[in-house]
C-alpha cells in the first residue's frame, strides 16, 4: 500500500470545487512561485514550523487506507451537499500514486484535483481516470516569463493540458492574478488563445493576489522576496476572455472588488 | 457570460428590504448615537417609603412599584415627530421596595435566584393581545367572584388589577399627548390597545412594545419575547389578506419596533453590554404539527438584516426538511456578525420535551429564555440556569485522587460520576430555599394566574429547573488523555503527570504539548474522546434524573451551555458556588479558558466544522435538554460570495440532520482578531481567509495580520 505526506487536511474548503468538501493538502511541489502563498507545501519531507502559538510538526504520513477511511467517515455528508474531496498541494501530481489509491477507496465520491500541471504524463493519465473535475493552474504562458517566475519551464504543463483535454476531463482554468505579472494584457490573452479551443473546459478562474501571501515564510526560516511589486494595483482583466467568448470568473476575494451596492 | 461571484450572484437579493429606509436610517443612527437618551430623568420615583407608610405587604409593593413607574413615565410621554412607535423608558433605575435591612432579613435563609426579581421566563404574548388588558381585566374580575374568602388570592388579584390599570394609564397619557401633539394617527392607537385586541399589525406591534416595556419597569430582567412569528401572523396576514398594508409597509413597522428593543436595553440588567435576553424565537413547528414558518418568519430575518442591531436576538427553529431557501436568508443574517441567529433544531428538541413530561403541542410550542434553554411561553416558571456543574473540576478531582492511590481508570471515572452528582447536588439544595418574590403584573401575562387567583411566583405548568454541564470538552479531552497515556500506551507515569499539574507545567512544556496536541480531542469525530464526552453527559443526567422533586414539582434539566462559565469555572468568581480547577490533564495551564457551551477545547487541533458537528450529534440529547448551544466561529471572509453563503446554509442543515440540538454561528469579528494578535496563544484555531484557501491566524507574520485585520475593517 501507498503512503503519502499531507500537511494539512481542512474541512468545509469553501473555495476549492462544489458543494461541501474537504481538501487534502500535499506536501511537495516542483515549482517555486514567487507569489506563492504556501511555502509549507514545497518540500515533501515533514518539517517544523515555528508560529508565534509555539512550534507545528508540518506534514505527516498517511497510508492510503487510512487517509480514505478518514475522509469516508464523512462521506454521506459531502454527497448530501453536492461536494466531495479536492487534492491540493503542493502539487499532488506528485505523489499521484498515493491519490489514485485513495480515490479507489473513496465511497462514491466526487473528486476535484488542484493542480499547476506540472508532473509526468504518466502521472497525469493515473489522476485522470479517478477525477471529475481538475482546477488547472496556467499562470504565464511565455516560457521565459514562466521559467523567471516559477523557477521551471512551462512546457510540460502546457502539453499536459492538451492530454487532459483529449483525455475526456473537465477542467477549469486558475489564474492567479499578479501585478503586473500574469494580469497584463498580453498574457491573458495568450491564456484565453490556449484554452479557448480545449474540449473540456469548464471556465476560466481569475485568483485576485492577495498581499497575505507571504504569511507563512518566515515562520518556516524563509524569507518572501517577491520578484514583482506588491504594491502595484492589480488589474482584474477578464475582458481578453470575454473577447474570445471564454467563460471567466472573478473568484472570490479577500479584497472585494467592488463592495456589494445595495439596490 | 461573465459572472462575478463576489457580488451576488442573481438579481434578487432576498435579504433586502422592500421599503424606503430614509426615515429608519434616521432613526437608527439616532438610537445608536443615544439621541433619545436626553430624555432620560435623574429622579426615581420613591415607592418605599409609601410602601412602608401604608405597610404595605410584598405582593403590594410589587404592585405598586408597576404603578408609580408608569406614572412617573406617563408624566412625560415620549413622542418623536417621525415615531410611530412609541414608550420609551425615561427613568433609569428601578426603586427598591424594601430597605437594605428589611430585604436582608427577608431574604436571609432563602435562595435569590440572581438579583432576585423573576427572570429569564417568557409571557404568552399571544394570549395577552388577543385578549387586551381589559380582557385580563375581566379574568381577574371573574375570578375574584369564586375567592372571596381567600385574602391571600384577593390580594394577588388586587394587585394584578393595579398593575393593569396603571398600564392602560401609561397608555392614556401617551394619547393625550399623542392628540396635543397632533398625531391622532398615534392617539387613535394608544386608545385602542393594549386595552382590546389589536385591529391591525401596527397596533399588535404597538402594543407588545408597551407591554413589554412594563415588564422590565417592575425589576424583571431577560424578558424574552417568544414566538414572535407565530402569535403576531393573525394580525399581519388580515393586514396583508385585505390589503390595509403592502409587504413593504408591514417591513417598515417590524423594523422600527425592532429598533424601539434598541432604545432602552442599556438599561436593563445583564452579564455585559448586550446581555439582556431580548431573545425572539421564529419558524418551527405549529402546536399542531403543521410547519409554523410564515411570511412573516421571513420578514422578520430580513427586518434584523436591514436594523442590524444586537436585540432582538433572533432565534430560529427549523427541521432537517427546512427549505435551504430559509436557511440562506438566515446565513445573511449570520454574515452581519451579529452572533445570530441561532437555531435549534425540533426535531430533536421536542421528543426529549416531550419524553420529560411536557406535552406535545406545548412542546412543539417552545421558545428560548435569554440564551438558548427551552421553555414554553406563559406555562414555563422554570429556573433553567440555577448554575453549572463543572465537568473539568469533576474530572480532574477524580484524576488527581484516584491517580494518586493508584487506582484503575474504570475508578477514576466513577469518582468523576460521583462528582458531578455531589455538584448537583448541592445546586439543586442550594434552591430548595429558592424564594421567588411576588410578580403581580407578569402573572397578568401567564397562562391562568389570574384564572386561578395565583401569582406566577407559586408556580406555573412547568417548573424546572435547569443547570449547565459547562467545560465538557475540556473534561472528555483530560481524561482522553489519562486513558491514552498513562492506562493504554503507558508513556506516561501517573506521578509525572500529577506533578506536572501540580506545577502547572511549568518546567514541563514538551510534556503539556503533548497531551494538549497528540491525545485524542472532542470534535474530531474521534471515537475515543468522544465517547468519553458521552459519559460525562449521561453520568450528569443520572445524577440529574435522579432528583425526583426540585422542591417546586418539578425535576432538574441537565444542559449543555456555559454562559460565562467558561471563565468562572477557569478562574473562579466571588461568591460562585461552583469550584474553579487548576492546570488540567488536556494540557490546560491553571487560569486558561474552558471551551464555550459545545466547542473544542480551545487549543485543541481540530479539522474543521464537520467533525465538530459529528462530535457533538454523538451527546445523548434526548435526556440532555437544558439547551446550551454548540459554538462555532466563522472568518467574515467565508461569507464572500453567494456560493459560500449557500455552503454556509449547507452546513447548518447538516448540523440538524446529524441530530445535534443547538447551534450558534459567529462571525469572526475585529476584536477577535485584534486579540488573536496579541495573544495568539488564545487564538490557535482562529482560521482567516487567504487567497482562496484558509490559514491559522496565528501562523501569519505580524504584517500579514495586520493586513488581515485591516481587510477586515474594509470588508465591513
Ligand atoms: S505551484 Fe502552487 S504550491 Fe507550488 S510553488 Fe506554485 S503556488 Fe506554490
Amino acid at each position: 500500500m501507498k503512503s503519502g505526506v499531507v500537511f494539512d487536511i481542512r474541512e468545509f474548503a469553501l473555495h476549492d470545487g462544489p458543494g461541501i468538501r474537504t481538501t487534502v493538502f500535499l506536501k511537495g511541489c516542483p515549482l517555486r512561485c514567487s507569489w506563492c502563498h504556501n511555502p509549507d507545501g514545497w518540500i515533501r519531507d515533514p518539517q517544523i514550523i515555528h508560529g508565534q502559538a509555539g512550534d507545528r510538526l508540518i506534514g505527516k504520513d498517511y497510508t492510503s487506507e487510512e487517509l480514505a477511511a478518514l475522509l469516508n467517515e464523512q462521506a454521506d455528508i459531502l454527497r448530501a451537499n453536492e461536494g466531495g474531496v479536492t487534492f491540493s498541494g503542493g502539487e499532488p501530481l506528485e505523489q499521484a500514486e498515493f491519490v489514485t489509491e485513495v480515490c479507489d477507496r473513496l465511497d462514491n465520491l466526487h473528486i476535484v484535483f488542484d493542480t499547476s500541471g506540472d508532473g509526468t504524463e504518466t502521472a497525469l493519465r493515473l489522476v485522470a481516470e479517478k477525477v471529475d473535475l481538475f482546477y488547472y493552474d496556467l499562470k504565464l504562458i511565455d516560457s521565459t516569463a514562466h521559467r523567471h517566475f516559477t523557477g521551471a519551464d512551462n512546457a510540460p504543463i502546457l502539453s499536459n493540458l492538451r492530454l487532459l483535454s483529449s483525455l475526456g476531463a473537465s477542467f477549469v482554468i486558475r489564474v492567479p492574478l499578479v501585478p503586473g505579472v500574469t494580469d497584463t494584457d498580453e498574457n491573458l490573452n495568450a491564456i484565453a488563445e490556449t484554452v479557448r479551443n480545449l474540449p473540456g473546459l469548464v471556465r476560466v478562474d481569475l485568483l485576485p493576489y492577495n498581499r497575505a501571501a507571504g504569511g507563512k515564510y518566515s515562520n518556516l526560516g524563509l524569507k518572501f522576496c517577491p520578484l514583482y511589486d506588491e504594491q502595484r494595483e492589480l488589474r482584474l482583466n477578464a475582458e481578453p476572455f470575454e473577447r474570445h467568448r471564454v467563460p471567466v470568473r472573478i473568484a472570490a476575494s479577500d479584497m472585494p472588488i467592488r463592495k456589494p451596492v445595495p439596490a | 457570460m461573465r459572472q462575478t461571484s463576489d457580488v451576488p450572484l442573481g438579481a434578487a437579493e432576498p435579504w433586502l428590504v422592500a421599503f424606503d429606509t430614509n426615515r429608519l436610517d434616521r432613526m437608527k443612527s439616532r438610537v445608536r448615537d443615544g439621541e433619545h437618551k436626553r430624555f432620560r430623568k435623574d429622579t426615581v420615583p420613591d415607592v418605599l417609603s409609601e410602601c412602608d407608610r401604608d405597610g404595605l405587604s410584598w405582593p403590594r409593593r410589587a404592585a405598586r412599584l408597576v404603578r408609580r413607574m408608569c406614572e412617573a413615565e406617563g408624566q412625560h410621554p415620549v413622542i418623536e415627530s417621525d415615531d410611530r412607535i412609541v414608550v420609551l423608558r425615561t427613568i433609569r433605575t428601578v426603586p427598591p421596595i424594601y430597605d437594605p435591612q428589611t430585604w436582608s432579613q427577608l431574604t436571609k435563609d432563602r435562595t435569590l435566584h440572581e438579583l432576585g426579581p423573576i427572570s429569564n421566563i417568557c409571557a404568552n404574548w399571544g394570549m395577552v393581545l388577543s385578549q387586551g388588558l381589559e380582557g385580563r381585566r375581566q379574568a381577574a374580575a371573574k375570578a375574584r367572584e369564586s375567592v372571596q374568602d381567600d385574602p391571600d388570592s384577593l390580594e394577588f388579584l388586587d394587585c394584578a388589577i393595579e398593575t393593569i390599570e396603571a398600564v392602560l394609564a401609561l397608555a392614556n397619557s401617551y394619547v393625550q399627548e399623542a392628540r396635543r401633539q397632533g398625531r391622532n394617527d398615534l392617539a387613535d392607537i394608544l386608545a385602542h390597545v393594549p386595552a382590546h385586541r389589536p385591529r391591525c399589525f401596527h397596533e399588535a406591534l404597538q402594543a407588545l412594545r408597551i407591554l413589554h416595556a412594563v415588564v422590565w419597569m417592575g425589576g424583571h430582567y431577560h424578558v424574552g419575547l417568544g414566538r414572535f412569528d407565530q402569535y403576531m401572523w393573525p394580525y399581519l396576514k388580515q393586514d396583508l389578506d385585505s390589503g390595509r398594508l403592502t409587504l413593504a409597509a408591514a417591513e417598515e413597522l417590524l423594523a422600527e419596533f425592532f429598533i424601539s428593543l434598541n432604545k432602552d436595553s442599556d438599561l436593563y440588567p445583564g452579564v455585559q453590554q448586550g446581555d439582556n435576553g431580548q431573545s425572539l424565537m421564529l419558524g418551527g413547528t405549529s402546536r399542531d404539527g403543521a410547519d409554523a414558518v410564515n411570511e412573516l418568519t421571513w420578514m422578520a430575518i430580513r427586518v434584523a438584516h436591514y436594523t442590524n442591531m444586537i436585540d432582538p436576538k433572533i432565534n430560529l427553529r427549523f427541521t432537517p426538511h427546512t427549505d435551504l431557501s430559509l436557511l440562506t436568508l438566515a446565513t445573511q443574517l449570520t454574515r452581519k456578525g451579529l452572533g445570530f441567529p441561532q437555531y435549534s433544531n425540533d426535531a430533536v428538541i421536542i421528543p426529549a420535551l416531550v419524553k420529560h413530561g411536557y406535552e406535545l403541542e406545548d412542546a412543539r410550542d417552545y421558545a428560548v429564555a435569554a440564551c438558548w434553554e427551552f421553555l414554553i411561553p406563559g406555562k414555563g416558571m422554570e429556573v433553567v440556569n440555577i448554575g453549572a456543574v463543572s465537568m473539568p473540576a469533576a474530572v480532574d478531582a477524580g484524576i488527581r485522587k484516584g491517580l494518586g492511590q493508584g487506582e484503575n481508570f474504570e475508578q477514576i471515572c466513577q469518582r468523576t460520576a460521583e462528582d458531578i452528582r455531589q455538584q448537583l447536588q448541592q445546586l439543586v439544595d442550594a434552591y430548595r430555599k429558592l424564594f421567588l418574590p411576588p410578580a403581580p403584573y407578569y402573572s397578568v401575562l401567564m397562562d391562568g394566574c389570574l384564572e386561578r387567583a395565583r401569582d406566577l411566583s407559586h408556580g406555573l405548568k412547568y417548573n424546572n429547573f435547569g443547570v449547565h454541564g459547562a467545560g465538557s470538552a475540556n473534561a472528555a479531552d483530560a481524561l482522553a488523555a489519562v486513558r491514552r497515556f498513562v492506562f493504554e500506551d503507558k508513556s506516561v507515569q501517573p506521578q509525572e503527570l500529577l506533578a506536572a499539574l501540580e506545577a502547572n507545567f511549568e518546567g514541563y512544556e514538551p510534556f503539556r504539548r503533548k497531551l494538549a496536541e497528540d491525545g485524542p480531542k472532542v470534535g474530531n469525530n474521534d471515537a475515543a474522546a468522544d465517547a468519553l464526552m458521552t459519559k460525562l453527559f449521561e453520568w450528569f443526567a443520572d445524577a440529574c434524573e435522579a432528583i425526583q422533586d426540585n422542591g417546586r414539582g418539578g425535576r432538574v434539566r441537565p444542559g449543555t451551555g456555559s454562559a460565562m462559565y467558561y471563565v468562572w469555572l477557569a478562574r473562579g468568581k466571588e461568591g460562585m458556588r461552583e469550584p474553579a480547577v487548576g492546570a488540567t490533564a488536556e494540557g490546560r495551564r491553571k487560569g486558561e479558558f474552558l471551551s464555550a457551551n459545545l466547542a473544542p477545547s480551545n487549543n485543541a487541533p481540530i479539522r474543521g466544522p464537520i467533525s465538530v458537528l459529528q462530535s457533538f450529534a454523538k451527546i445523548p440529547y434526548r435526556r440532555v435538554f437544558n439547551g446550551g448551544p454548540i459554538t462555532m466561529e466563522l472568518s467574515g471572509s467565508v461569507f464572500s460570495d453567494a456560493e459560500a453563503v449557500g455552503k454556509v446554509a449547507m452546513l447548518v442543515r447538516t448540523f440538524a440532520q446529524l441530530g445535534c440540538q443547538q447551534l450558534q454561528l459567529n462571525t469572526v469579528n475585529l476584536e477577535t482578531l485584534l486579540d488573536a494578535k496579541k495573544h495568539p496563544e488564545k487564538h490557535k484555531n482562529l482560521i482567516v481567509r487567504v487567497w482562496g484557501w484558509s490559514g491559522y491566524f496565528c501562523e501569519l507574520g505580524p504584517e500579514y495580520q495586520d493586513h488581515v485585520i485591516a481587510r477586515h475593517i474594509y470588508a465591513m
